[in-house]
């Protein structure tokens, strides 16, 4: 019995130095040593390669952001409503909180699914806001967008990839406890099948339904994103929503310069049944030029900084949320906006 | 009679410390990162497990030379090869199949993140970096890779 005891010692410690890995010990940060032996090799199991969703140097995703946006003053004129006449008013500034949030629920290989959530407000001064009912409810109430959103990257293999993106936004003049009806909801979906060539080189063409014209429209979509060989400079563009041209100074700083059509619909509830309108919908639309200036402040705490020209595309308003398309139907009101200089600031926690 | 209870027990004892030891070690060897930028070699050293880099797609930057640690935050390693560089460190076994307490680094914008490794089977690794909570976080899947030899 004696024997046999020392005999399943003898076994345990011969399979204990049996299975001693071939490791090598790691005494300092840096190793040197022939790597050439790694080039040449297969995935265990015959695994799947696939594309990423980014190319080298783009711009680091944004987890959380608050920021504070500010137009300078311009000058809003005003279509005839009610009693009415119409009328040039001049807005001091507009400006709001914006929150953002954007979290990873599915980060695989195969299928990245991103959900966020988002706020935006603005708030209206203009002078002699008393003489006409939507510059009186534009100061009184502000116009508000809360929104969800979600992303779906699937690359099918390492070249080819479908990326999916929809939003569902409730725009207006709400107050939050006089929240607007769910049946309001706008939603916004995107739909893109791309090529990522190398990893400098990511692009693809798809369809959109946007609210950014301030309107529901259809419109063909080409995401590009591209660092040049230098990576110094790149191209981060989802025509014909946004274009920037990025310059790298390190990875921690980063600069733009480029263009963002934002957009959406907002029922004007406080002015409802004001001249014969039954569903006020103020179709605002801005093209904002600008300078972007990006910067790690700490680890992962970036802050923003915009500056910029605001140009208006569309502040009419209709009744309903009709399909207007490429169509010239006539809007219930004609607005105008003069152009104005904006800046934006925000802190952000980036994705690593 | 006694000799044969003290030797089983001995022995099923010596069994568990060796399965533990064989699941622990399961994430030796080379893997591959989810983009297939680079290839990771774990190791380990007394308990604890490092992987360093030992194949990158594009070792060379835009002026030909060996990419170097530029973006490290410490100025004095911005020169050293990002070939060989220990970008995990310090995991620990904690058992299910799952290596916690380490970092990882990303040579690409310089930061380190908190790290979970968790092995989804003997060839996948759920490599999870975070700031903070892992809420905060992103998984990457790497892949393990097996060596051809050469002829």
């Amino acid at each position: 019995m004696r024997i046999l005891g020392v005999l399943w010692l003898s076994f345990c410690t011969v399979q204990s130095f049996a299975q001693e890995p071939d490791t090598t010990i790691v005494d300092d940060d840096y190793i040197e040593e022939d790597f050439s032996i790694y080039a040449d090799v297969e995935i265990a199991g015959g695994g799947k390669r696939f594309c990423t969703s980014k190319v080298f140097d783009q711009s680091p995703n944004k987890l959380v952001s608050l920021g504070w946006d500010f137009q300078g003053s311009h000058t809003l004129t005003l279509d005839e409503l009610g009693d009415s006449p119409a009328q040039d008013l001049e807005v001091q500034s507009v400006q709001g909180f914006r929150f953002g949030a954007n979290f990873p629920v599915v980060s695989k290989t195969n299928i990245l699914i991103n959900l966020g959530v988002n706020y935006w407000e603005s708030h209206y001064r203009i002078d002699n806001r008393d003489q006409h009912p939507l510059a009186q409810a534009l100061q009184a109430r502000a116009l508000r967008t809360s929104g969800v959103l979600a992303t779906v990257f699937k690359p099918l293999n390492e070249t080819h990839f479908i990326l999916f993106q929809g939003a569902a936004n409730l725009s207006g003049d709400y107050f939050f406890p006089d929240f607007q009806s769910l049946n309001l909801t706008r939603y916004s979906a995107t739909f893109i099948y791309g090529w990522k060539k190398h990893d400098r080189l990511l692009y693809g063409f798809g369809l959109t339904r946007t609210y950014r014209i301030g309107e529901a429209n259809y419109v063909p979509v080409l995401l590009y994103n591209y660092t040049f060989p230098s990576r110094k400079w790149g191209i981060e563009a989802v025509f014909p929503a946004r274009a920037n041209l990025r310059r790298s100074f390190s990875s921690r700083s980063l600069a733009f310069i480029g263009y963002e059509l934002e957009g959406q619909s907002y029922r004007m509830g406080s002015i409802q049944g004001l001249d014969g309108i039954a569903d006020p919908e103020l179709r605002r639309s801005e093209l904002r030029i600008r300078a972007t200036f990006e910067h790690s402040l700490k680890d992962f705490i970036w802050v923003s900084a915009q500056l910029g020209l605001r140009y208006n595309w569309n502040f009419n308003l209709d009744d309903g949320d009709l399909f207007r398309g490429f169509g010239d139907e006539d809007y219930a009101l004609e607005n105008d906006l003069t152009n104005a200089l904006y800046f934006t600031i925000s802190l952000n926690l980036v994705s690593p | 009679m006694k000799q044969i209870i003290l030797s089983t027990t001995f022995f099923f004892l010596c069994s568990s410390f060796v399965v533990a030891q064989e699941e622990a070690d399961a994430i030796l060897g080379v893997w591959e990162s989810g983009s297939g930028k680079a290839r990771i070699k774990i190791d380990k050293s007394g308990e604890l497990y490092y992987g360093r880099i030992v194949w990158l797609r594009e070792p060379k930057d835009e002026n030909g030379k060996p990419k170097v640690d530029k973006n490290n935050p410490d100025e004095k390693l911005r020169n050293k090869p990002l070939l060989g560089y220990r970008m995990l460190k310090n995991f620990s076994f904690v058992g299910d199949k799952t290596w916690e307490d380490g970092t990882i680094y990303d040579p690409e914008n310089g930061s380190t993140y908190s790290c979970t490794i968790e092995m989804k089977n003997k060839n996948t690794l759920d490599v999870r970096g975070f700031i903070g909570v892992s809420l905060f976080g992103r998984t990457d899947v790497w892949k393990r890779v097996t060596i051809k030899k050469r002829s």
